[in-house]
């Protein structure tokens, strides 16, 4: 799956929006992972992530699930662990690349962002990227899509599954006072199952597009 | 998914959560188109009903109908009869596989992303576009390899095609002269698809994160053009099995 590959909006939204994946090999590193990827979450939690799932517990960063619950689960469960997480400060990122580097884990690792952003990363941590996966958009029955604006909502859930109607229910909930552009996020990022919808991209979207949008009914 | 009638107090919670609009109101309760809902599981696994009213279908882990759950729900570990895992670790880990070499590039056809969900006939009409034009490096590990009946056509198992999926992913891996023919069939074929596909190119990098230009050159004569935003192997991997 490349779902974090094709997330949609302006430049200036994708500049503080990062995945990172930490991704076991099968067949190459499963053996004697956990500890190591348990590290890694670890230097994770200390960055600020803005959202996070490992895939042996499913709950997201906005659960009840306490840091301990997440960290204990992936050391003592079996080799199949994957986490996902997503940032929204470069910072943040390259602090965490350059403490990813020094850890030395061996476990592979990817950054889904704007490519410039992570190639001047990549070059003041001192990595060297190995493969890069281009989107070339979508294509088929275009015209079948929801239109962008909601589109910039459901595709940082690279499954699909954040409903673009949806969207549209929390826009008309923040419109009539009903919530709030953050409470109506945190609720966004719930059906993501992969932990990588960023509620504070998500918040700044919905401050912007609530004030032009009328809505009947989702 | 199903809504049990004499549970649901037809508050409507849940409508706006399914992707498909699968849910709607009949009479003073909800309920699930049973063809157009694709088993994402989405609608339960939020626990928005106060009543409990959601529930599996029964025939949800049944081959056929489990073809649903199994490319729908991300959470999903089960598999359905006769298919293997979900998809592949593709780019993610290629530093580590080396599956993908520096002569060869790697394509994704992501159908039905975004959201749209889609017919596995929309599969077919791309599988057999591909054997047409002589592309049959579709990945074994990934589940549309053992989905195809013929593989010289493209053909997929007769009692597949009336199942309906959030997404399936096409995985090739070609050597890179052979890219152009494989961006020029996917573009003739997108215009016979219902639904629609998200498209993928994966290579390996030059120093300093240098996108091979021959591979730039190739989607740009295709008619294509590359989004900003990328998914980066960062280069940490080893192996030690």
């Amino acid at each position: 799956m490349t779902h974090s590959l094709h997330r949609e909006g302006s430049i200036d939204s994708l500049e503080r929006d990062f995945v990172v994946f930490i991704y076991p090999a099968r067949g190459f590193n499963y053996k004697g992972n956990q500890p190591k990827v348990r590290h890694l979450v670890e230097i994770i939690y200390q960055n600020e992530p803005v959202n996070m799932i490992a895939t042996a517990l499913r709950e997201n960063l906005y659960s009840e699930v306490s840091h301990e619950e997440v960290l204990d689960t992936i050391e003592n469960g079996d080799e199949t662990t994957r986490v996902y997480s997503c940032f929204k400060s470069r910072d943040n990122i390259k602090q965490l690349l350059t403490e990813f580097k020094e850890a030395d884990e061996g476990i592979s690792i990817m950054v889904s962002g704007l490519v410039d952003r992570v190639r001047d990363m990549a070059a003041e941590v001192g990595l060297s990227p190995h493969t890069i996966n281009l989107s070339l958009g979508i294509q088929g029955n275009t015209k079948r899509l929801p239109p962008a604006d909601i589109r910039q909502f459901t595709t940082m859930c690279g499954h699909g599954v954040v409903s673009p109607h949806l969207v549209r229910d929390h826009i008309r909930k923040v419109k009539t006072g009903r919530t709030s552009s953050w409470d109506a996020s945190v609720a966004l990022a719930k059906p993501c199952a992969c932990g990588i919808y960023n509620p504070y991209r998500s918040k700044e979207m919905l401050d912007d597009l609530t004030p032009v949008y009328t809505v009947s009914r989702w | 998914m199903l809504i049990r009638e004499e549970l649901c107090v037809g508050c409507g919670k849940c409508q706006p959560y399914c992707p498909t609009a699968a849910i709607h109101f009949a009479g003073l309760v909800s309920v699930v188109d049973q063809d157009i809902c694709y088993e994402c599981g989405t609608c339960l696994r939020v626990g928005i009903c106060p009543v409990d009213a959601l529930a599996e279908h029964p025939m949800v882990y049944e081959y056929p109908r489990a073809l649903r759950k199994f490319f729908s729900d991300p959470s999903a570990t089960h598999k359905a009869t006769g298919i293997q895992g979900r998809g592949t670790e593709e780019s993610k880990t290629n530093d580590v596989t080396g599956r993908v070499k520096p002569d060869e590039a790697g394509i994704a056809i992501e159908v039905g992303r975004p959201t749209l969900g889609m017919g596995l006939h929309d599969i077919q009409k791309i599988s057999q576009a591909l054997a047409r034009a002589g592309i049959n490096e579709i990945e074994e590990c990934n589940p549309i390899h053992s989905m195809i009946a013929d593989p010289a056509t493209g053909t997929l198992k007769e009692e597949l095609l009336d199942e309906r999926v959030l997404s399936a992913i096409i995985e090739i891996s070609v050597p890179k002269e052979r890219v152009p023919v494989v961006l020029q069939t996917i573009k003739e074929v997108s215009k016979e698809v219902d639904s629609v596909f998200m498209l993928d190119v994966f290579s390996t990098l030059g120093p300093n994160l240098e996108i091979q230009p021959d591979i730039l050159q190739m989607i740009t004569d295709a008619g294509f053009t590359w989004r900003p935003n990328a998914k980066i192997n960062m280069g940490l991997g080893r192996a030690w099995e």
